[in-house]
This record gives C-alpha cells, structure tokens and sequence, in this order.
C-alpha cells in the first residue's frame, strides 16, 4: 500500500494538482503483452517464475496449516510474545505507553506538517491484487491443482476458508469496481484523513464483527472459544484508534498556535527523553519516598540547575573565554578525582565518597558544560538560552536518574521488567541513541588531525568491525563483571546494552565518517575566515550538512541494530525470538511447538524493518540526498 | 537548506552574526599580533603545544583506564584461582565437536582448530553460493519481464528484512520435522538423502595421487598461460573469430586427464621436501629472532625513507610538521617494539615458526612420498549406520541439520543484500555503453558479459567485500543451531577449563585474522580495477 503514497508534502499546504507525477493508463491487454510475452524468453520467464512462485506459496501454506502446527501456541501467548513476564493486573501501562507513542507520533506528523496522499488507481490495483492473492490461496487450500507439487493443502478450517473467499470477493470486486466504474481514477488522489478514518473503520469493525474466536491463556488453561476476539484485546484497540485519529487532528490543530521550529523542538527533545520515562515511570512503576524525594532530591536538583545556571550564564559572557575554561578544568579534576575514589573505594579526603551517585554524575556534566561555555558566548539572550538548557537537562536527567535508582513497585515473577517485544523496542532504542554520540566522536577523532586520535580511533573501529557481534556480547555479559572493583556490577542486560552500543558504535562512526567526507574544504575554509573556533566550526557548519548526508545510512543502521538485537536471544535476554524459540515451546500444553511461533516473529521483524526502510525510501527523495 | 540545521543556527547562536564572536576573534587577533611583533606566545596559547597537552592527557586517561581495569580482572582471577594462560590449549578436550575434520580431537586446541576449519568452510560455501544466487535475483530484477521482476523484488524485500537469526532458528525448525532417517529413504538409487538429520550426497574427496596431480597440473598451467598468450596474439594479428576460450578449454580439460594417468612421475619431490624440512628444523632460533627483526626495522626503515621522499619538493626537503615527525616516530617505535617482542616477550614465537615450518615440510614429504596410490580423486555414496538410532555414515558428504539451517538461513539473507547490490552496480553503467555494444552488433548475453558486468563490478566490488565480511562474521551464529563452530567449541572449552579470558583472545584473533584477510584482498582487488586516470 505504501507503494502509492506519494512525496510526503512540506512548505506548501495544498500541493498544486500539476507537481503531481502524470501516471500512463495502458490498457490491460497491452500491458500483458508487453510485460508478460514481448518475445519467446519473455513468455518462458513468465512461466517459469509464475510457477516458481506458485510452488513457495503452496509450500508456506503447508507448513502455515501443517498438522503440527498448533496455532493457538501464538493466538493464546500474545501477552507474552509482546511484553513477557508483565503483570495482567497492571496491563494498562502497556496500553498506556502504546497510547503515548501513538500520540506523539501523530504530533510529530503534525509538527513536520505530514499528510501523505494516495493515489485511487495504485489502490484499486494494489486491492485487486491483494484480492487476487487470497483467492490463490483459498483456490491452493481448497481445489488445489491435479499434479503433484501443486496439490491442495490440508488443514485450513472451513471457517477461515470462507472468511478467505469473502474477503478475496471483497477486495477484488471493489478494487474492479474502482477501476471499471470511477471515472478517470488515475486523476484521483485520496487525502491522509479518509485513509485515516477508512483504516479505524475496518479495524474496529474487524475487531467487534469478525468471529476471530476468542483466546487465552490463564493458569496453565487454554481457552479457545468462538465469538469475536477478547475483550482485554478489542476495547484497549478501540481506544487506540480512537486515539489515533483524535490526535492527528490535534497535531494540525496546534500548528495554529506554536511556532513550527518551537513545535519540531519539543517533539525532537520528546523522541530522546520520552520513551524512556515510560519504561523507567510508567512500565516500571517506581515507588518513590515522598519524604526522601523532598528532602534530598529537589533540593538538590534545585542547587545544581540554578546554581550550574547562573555559573553559566556568567561565564558565557563574551570574553570569560579564559576563565570558563580554567573553571571547567578544575571542575573536571574534581568530578574525576570524585569517580577515582568512587571506584578505588579508598578516598578519604573531603569525605566525599559517600557522595551520591547523581551528583558524582552531575559535577562531571557540569564542568563539560563550563567547558562548553565559550562557545555558547554571545548577547543575554543567548546566554539565557544556554542556561535554561542547562535547568532543562538537570531537570530531566534527575527525574529519570531518580526514577531508575528506586525501587520498583510491580509484583514480577521473574525479575526482568523488560521482556518480548517491548525489550526488542527498548534494546534498538537505547543503543541507536547511544551508539550516536559515540559515532560522532569517534568519527571526528579519525578524520582529525590530530594523530593520537586518529590511531586511538581507527583501532577501536577497525577491531570492533572486524570482530562478531555475538562475541562482543559474550565478552560483556560474562566477563564484564570481572573488570569492575569489588562491590560494584552491572545487571545482565545492562552489559549487553554497554557492548551492544561499543559495537554500533564503530558502524556508526563509519556511516557518519561518510558524511563528514561529503563535505567541501571551502565550508572549512570559510568557517576559518569567520573565526570560529574548532568546536563551533564542528557543531555549526560541519556536522549538520555531514549528518544530513548521512540520514539513509543512519536509518538503514537503525534498521539492522533493530534486526540485530535477536541476538540477545543468545545471551540471556529474554526477547521474541527467545519466547517465541524456547519459551512457548516449553509450556506443557505446547509441547516442542516452534514453528508457528517462530513464523510470526518472522512476521512482527519483517512488519517493523519493512515499514521502517519503506519510511526511510520517502525521506531520502523528500530530502533530495542519494541521487 | 533543510529546517534542521535552521534549529541548530537558532538553538546554538552563530557567534558570527552577533558580539558573542568577539571573544574568539580577539583571542585570535591578540596572538597574531603577538606573533607579528615577535614574542612568542605563552605556552597555553601555544597551538601546537595544547594539541599534543590534551592528546598525550586523553592517551593516559585512555592506558590508565585500561590499566586499571585489567589489574582488577587480574586481581579477581587469581583470587577465584583462575590466573589467566593459553596451558589448556595442550590440555584434553573433554568433550566432541558435533562434526568436522576430527570429531575426537584430543586437545583442546586441537578442538578449536576443528571448529576453525567448520566456520572457514562455512564462510568459503556461503560467500560463493550467496553471491551466485545474488547475481542471479539481481539479474531477474532488472529483467523487463514483469513477474520475474516482482518476484526478485518480493525475495528481496521478505528476506532481507528478517534477521538472519530468525531465519536460521525457523530453518533449523523446519528441517528437524523433515522425514525420519532410514536405509531406505534415500532417493535416486541411494545417493541422495533429506531427511530430519539433515542432508547427505556422495562425497568426492582427495585420493592419495592428489598432491602429485596438482604439482603436475602446476607446471601445466605454466604451459597453458604461455599458449594463452601466443593464441591471443594470433587473434589480435589475424582477427576474426579463433576460438581462444574453447581451445584453452579444451587444453585444460586434457592436461587434467594426462596428469591423473602420469602423476606418479612426481614423487621425486618427497624426498626433496624431506631434506627442506630437515634443513629448516635446524635454524636456530636466535636466528630466527634475528630475521624477524631485520625485517621489522627494514621495514620501519623502508617506510621512513619513502615518506622522507614523498615529502622532498624540487627545492628540497618541504618543512616537517608535528604530524609528520610523529608518523615516522611511530613507525620507528614499532619497529623496536617488535624487536623487543621477538627476543623478550615470546621467544616461543620464532622456535614455533621453525617447528611449524618444518612439520609442514615433512607432511608435504610424507604426501609426495613413495607408494602413493596414482588415482587423485575418490567418490562414496551416502550410506547410512546400522543399529537401534539410524544415522549417517561418514561415507558422504553430509551437513547436519545445524549446518544446513546455518548455511540456508545465511545464503538466503546475503544473498538479498547482494542482489540489490548488484542491480545497483547495474544500473550505474551508463545507459551509452549497452547502446554502444548494441551498435558493435553484440547480442545481449554477449554485452552483458563483456561490456556492463566488468564495468559494474567495478561499483560492485566494495559493497560486495562488506558482505563477505559479514557471511563470514554471522558463521558465529552457529551457535544458535549447535554447529560445532569456533564460537561454539569456545564455549564449550571455557566451560570445561574457566579459561574465558584466553578464549576470547584466540576468538578475536581468529576473526581480525580472517576480517583483515578478506579486506586485504578486496582492497587489492579494487585497486586493480580502478580506472586509471591521470
């Protein structure tokens, strides 16, 4: 379906009907002359391949409808596939998490002013052929061909084979109609908001009408009754739609009133810090002391924000170059003397190391921040920006560090929080993010002039792409504790996190190194003529145009870290793959029942990398890079 | 330019529009003048000295760190008695590789070698069958006929998007419901097996003549080139059509069979090997350490010589800046430090070069020796062992299930990846040149292999490396599917022994050895490709 949107529309707010691409009609038996028989190989290759095709569709059907398979091993264990070990009681912070996610990216649409068109003629085709897709397969499992490789397959029940020919009838009859009896189609382009409502309409009459039958699995019982789908299943869907649909409405809504910058700002900051609010607040449910919280905590966010802010302030005042950078220094002797004897546990001087972990973290962000200063220099105003960036970030980091460092509150039977699906989400996330600012660094250190970086950086990127993944992993999750002093450790999936993101790292520093290269001498050239200083050439001229560049690499890495954290499956983690390969298989009532499983985690990968490199294909011609 | 780094100008505040730059430029400003009138700036200002300050303080921060962690690893090994050493490596393996060149080794290097050579057959079968059938699905792409078209479009877009993990666990799920394994259930007369244990065809391997063949066919070969080359000339002389292809064919096609009947005329070499060996296991070491050196320092030397010659202008030696001293500084403190690693560190090193060398010469005199048998190739059919659990036989040549899952979950993904690489490459030729053969009077096939294939291997070629890379790197897979690799026998190893530590390092050690191989030779490759310019 994605086939036919078209560019997603910016600056203009009704794209002129002429900038849209003028489709050629050919008349079908034409087409199929052209395309399907031109000349002898033409014919040979259609048939060749059409019976190639046909034979691995037959051969998906057989093992989809084999005997062995037991479909209600997925059908009952969707709670554990999606979120593992997480309490049914407490479910609706899953829903809740899904809710927020569905809302800001309907805000984000609004912010980048997205509202993706289709084409009526590219739908009625794709429907038609869709249509005719499932009627080969409701012919496959029902008539079948008289020889041997293409004879019928068993096990589709009858019910699920009328659902299938209705719904082929459906689609072919409407697409058909569109075609046959619309006029001119071609000429015909559907807005985002129909597609919107015609998409909460069929699921919600999906959800409520068709007799899917209805599944679960409670106390080692499986239920597998008829009727529509649960209820625990169709209202929380319901009022996600519903949610879906209001919020992209609000999203255009309040591009009336704030400033579009401001509005792409807050969603940018939301997309870094949100999801990880609602894993640590909402999935986690901390049970925060009040007292304790009001006591020590506020204050001390209180000092650092106002305290570090005003600091700054005065310090980015233009010509403090010298003394900002002096302070910073000795701040960051201070910071490192404080994480020394944090880890050598032998500090005694000040009394400091019994200094909460928050501020030790602090003090370090405080004096890269005064280091940072000079850069920021510039009129009050400036100044104040830089200020209030700063209160923003302690108020954020602490709240978060506060979050994380309380106990939880959830009744688990088995301690991970994180499992299925939502662990596969949060592993991508979390090492895509971090992996980000360790590439830039990395990258600039190897293109640098400096010839230490340069050596430290190249070994550091030529060995962790030279090594597997799967090692890297092991050697974090077995071994890292062994580096760590006495009393300190890391939890399990806190080292595969560590040795995910040093891996991801190095591949990002490459794509990102590519970008740097695009670049022209004259920018650096002309950044020098203005006086800038390294740092403020870097984060102002080069980095921008070189990460621009460097988008579809970027998107395609986050395509393969997302594939890749299957791997974790391996060393402990207990993500889909895991479920679906030894979990699932392990309930008694399921005994050794791998194959369904392990086809629809096949399924939700392709799903979620296929939208995601189809979303990253527009953006790449939208942004005009790569051609 | 796009809204994101209008955010950037906005959230930072270009210091160039606005008083805020003044610091800078007055910073600037005062040490050029500074400079102008002579003094010499304070250290601290002193641009080549704050580079080489904060560099030389990352470099320590950076060591120290090590420094430290590895004093604590070492601090924790020896208080859990596990002071880290490669001593297993001679020790027993206690347990069996599930297949390969041994499944009863009796070391535990032995073992790992074992699964050494099960991840390089692994890399070496998959690179070859992944790129054939990548070329074949990127052909079909690109074919103006509409079905095979999508269809290649559908392999890709499904396959790719899958994680090969997912792929292979789903394999290694759907071969294990296959058929049972019995005497009977092998098809065509019996040389063929599918079954839940995985898959079994008749194995040709090396017969005892195969080391005389291959020496003959050697000197062969030399023969072959020069009448390449005089039956080349005879085309560019004459013209037309002589056949150069189909000759040589030919020639080759004889001069295997001549070798496989006269091959016992080359066992003269064993006792010649034998004397090399001989020759080679009495150097001693010292000498060996010696070589080694003289070969690092020559080369440190060598590499000096020739930057100093890449930096002299007309009008002599350009001005060396801190950068260049450093370069040759570098490369000089390599040079001793291999030096030092050759006589101090592991001396073990050089007797082990000797020791190897001349094992390696005496097997070769032991294969070319006396007696040997004259046929060079063999072949058995699958057979399958009798008793109460039916398995295969090692007559054939079988892959396990782990192996098959492993080798089709691996192909079936790179093999994606490479076909839209190799449409890409494709595609890049200029639309002129398949025209321009069109024009000369070639047919399509004969365009598409003399004209756009070796011009788009040419874009090809650097993705392609990467994807041999990475076949190679995701063999480690094998132990999602317990393929006895050398992840897997690893593992077992540091489970039996606690050696983590040392196993790791020969892990890491192996697949740089292997990474930095494949990129050796791509990167050669490349550069014998590229276009020549001016």
């Amino acid at each position: 379906m994605s086939d036919t949107q078209t560019l997603v529309t910016d600056d203009a707010e009704e794209p002129a009907a002429s900038t849209r691409p003028e489709i050629p009609i050919v008349p079908p038996r034409r087409w199929i002359k052209e395309n399907l028989f031109s000349s002898k190989s033409n014919g040979v290759q259609t048939v060749l391949f059409s019976a190639l095709m046909l034979s691995i569709v037959r051969w998906l059907l057989s093992l989809i409808f084999a005997e062995a398979s037991d479909w209600t091993s997925v059908t009952t264990n969707m709670r554990l596939l999606f979120a593992y070990n997480y309490p049914a009681a407490q479910f609706i912070r899953v829903w809740f998490c899904l809710g927020v996610i569905i809302v800001a990216a309907m805000l984000t649409m609004g912010a980048w002013n997205a509202k993706p068109e289709f084409s009526l003629r590219k739908m009625a085709i794709s429907t038609t052929a869709g249509g005719g897709f499932l009627a080969v397969i409701w012919f496959m499992c029902t008539v079948g061909f008289g020889f041997a490789p293409l004879q019928k397959v068993d096990g589709m029940s009858s019910g699920l084979r009328l659902g299938t020919f209705l719904l082929a009838a459906l689609l072919i009859a409407l697409g058909l109609g569109v075609l046959n009896f619309v006029h001119e189609p071609h000429k015909i382009w559907i807005k985002f908001t129909t597609m919107l409502f015609a998409l909460t309409g069929s699921v919600l009459g999906f959800l409520w009408l068709v007799p899917f039958g209805r599944y679960e699995f409670a106390d080692g019982e499986v239920i597998n009754e008829s009727g529509t789908v649960a209820t625990s299943t169709k209202v929380p869907w319901t009022y996600m739609m519903l949610l879906l649909v209001g919020a992209y409405f609000v999203g255009r809504w309040l591009r009336q009133f704030i400033p579009e910058a401001n509005y792409r700002m807050v969603m940018i900051v939301w997309w870094i810090v949100g999801p990880s609010f609602l894993i640590f607040h909402v999935l986690r449910d901390p049970a925060f002391d009040m007292g304790y919280v009001f006591r020590v905590d506020v204050p001390m966010a209180l000092a650092f924000g106002l305290g570090g802010g005003a600091l700054l302030y005065a310090l980015a005042k233009p010509g403090r170059g010298e003394i900002a950078r002096a302070i910073g220094a000795v701040l960051l002797l201070f910071a490192a003397y404080n994480w020394l004897t944090a880890g050598l546990g032998s500090g005694h001087l000040f009394g400091w190391e019994s200094m909460l972990q928050k501020a030790r973290i602090t003090f370090l962000m405080l004096s890269f921040a005064v280091l940072m200063a000079p850069t920021f220099s510039g009129e009050p105003a400036a100044r104040r920006r830089f200020a209030y960036g700063w209160i923003g970030f302690i108020a954020i980091s602490h709240w978060l560090i506060t979050g994380i460092n309380t106990p939880s509150t959830l009744d688990i039977a088995a301690p991970p929080f994180l499992g299925g699906f939502v662990l596969t989400l949060a592993i991508a996330y979390y090492v895509f993010l971090a992996s980000f600012p360790l590439g830039i660094l990395m990258a600039l250190a190897r293109t640098s002039k400096l010839p230490l970086f340069r050596v430290m950086a190249t070994v550091y990127i030529e060995f962790i792409r030279g090594i597997p993944l799967i090692t890297v992993l092991f050697f974090f999750s077995i071994m890292i504790n062994l580096f760590l002093p006495n009393g300190m450790s890391i939890a399990e999936l806190g080292s595969v996190f560590v040795g995910y993101t040093l891996f991801s790292g190095a591949y990002m520093a490459e794509n990102i190194r590519g970008g740097l290269q695009a670049i022209r001498k004259g920018q650096y050239e002309a950044s020098d003529a203005l006086g800038l200083t390294t740092v403020q050439r870097t984060l102002l001229i080069v980095l921008p145009q070189a990460l621009r560049v460097t988008i579809p690499n970027l998107v395609g890495q986050a395509i393969g870290t997302f594939k890749e954290t299957s791997l974790i499956a391996i060393v402990g983690g207990f993500d889909l793959l895991r479920i679906g390969n030894s979990t699932i298989p392990a309930q008694s009532v399921f005994q050794g029942q791998k194959r369904p499983a392990l086809l629809f985690v096949c399924f939700v990968y392709w799903v979620f990398s296929y939208s995601m490199s189809r979303a990253s294909r527009r953006l790449e011609t939208k942004l005009g890079v790569g051609d | 330019m796009c809204t994101g780094s209008a955010i950037a100008l906005r959230f930072f505040d270009s210091p160039t529009s606005k008083p805020g730059g003044i610091d800078r430029v007055t910073d600037t400003a005062q040490s050029s003048l500074a400079h102008s009138a002579g003094q010499k700036p304070p250290f601290w200002r002193n641009v080549t000295f704050l580079k080489w300050a904060v560099q030389i303080v990352v470099l320590a921060l950076v060591v120290g760190a090590f420094w430290f962690l590895a004093k604590e690893a070492r601090q924790n090994l020896v208080d859990k008695n596990l002071e880290p050493s490669f001593n297993f490596i001679e020790g027993p393996a206690n347990f069996q590789p599930g297949e390969g060149i041994d499944t009863q080794p009796d070391t535990a290097g032995r073992a790992l070698w074992v699964g050494m050579v099960n991840t390089l057959r692994l890399a070496g079968l998959g690179i070859v069958a992944s790129t054939i059938m990548g070329v074949m699905v990127g052909l079909a792409r690109l074919s103006n006929n509409w079905v095979a078209n999508k269809a290649a479009g559908i392999f890709i877009e499904t396959l790719r998007n899958i994680p090969v993990l997912v792929q292979i666990i789903l394999w290694f799920a759907i071969i294990s419901q296959l058929g049972k394994l019995t005497p009977e259930s092998g098809k065509l007369g019996g040389s063929f097996f599918v079954t839940k244990k995985g898959i079994s065809v008749p194995r040709i391997f090396l017969a005892d003549g195969f080391y005389q063949w291959a020496a003959l066919m050697v000197v062969f070969f030399a023969g072959l080139l020069f009448t390449r080359r005089k039956l080349q000339a005879k085309q560019d002389r004459e013209g037309g059509d002589q056949k150069v292809g189909t000759k040589l064919f030919v020639l080759t096609i004889v001069a295997a069979v001549v070798a496989a009947i006269i091959n016992p005329i080359m066992s003269f070499l064993g006792p010649v090997f034998d004397e090399f060996s001989d020759i080679w296991g009495d150097i001693p070491r010292s000498l060996m350490q010696t070589a080694l050196s003289l070969i690092a320092i020559v080369g440190a030397v060598e590499f000096i010589r020739r930057f100093l010659n890449s930096r002299r202008t007309p009008a002599g030696l350009a001005k060396l800046d801190d950068d260049d001293w450093f370069r040759m500084i570098f490369a000089g403190l390599l040079a001793l430090l291999a030096v030092g690693f050759f006589w101090k560190a592991w001396p073990g090193l050089s007797s082990w070069i000797i020791h190897s060398g001349s094992d390696f010469f005496g097997v070769a005199g032991d294969k070319f020796g006396d007696g040997r048998g004259a046929r060079p190739f063999d072949a058995m059919l699958p057979t399958v062992t009798d008793g109460n659990i039916a398995n295969y036989a090692k007559t054939g040549l079988t892959m396990t299930v782990g192996f098959t899952a492993l080798f089709l979950g691996l192909v079936f993904y790179t093999a994606s990846f490479i076909a839209e690489i190799v449409r890409g490459g494709i595609l890049a030729v200029p639309k002129g040149q398949s025209e321009a053969a069109a024009a000369m009077g070639l047919n399509r096939s004969q365009a598409l292999r003399k004209v756009i294939l070796p011009q788009a291997f040419r874009v090809v070629m650097p993705p392609l490396g990467n994807q041999y890379l990475n076949i190679t790197k995701n063999t480690s897979l094998a132990i999602a599917v317990g393929l006895s690799d050398v992840v897997q026998v690893g593992q077992s190893v540091y489970n039996k022994n606690n050696q983590t530590l040392a196993v790791f390092a020969i892990w890491i050690a192996f697949f740089l050895t292997l990474s930095l191989t494949i990129s050796f030779v791509v990167n050669t490759i490349n550069r014998k490709l590229a276009i020549v310019e001016r």
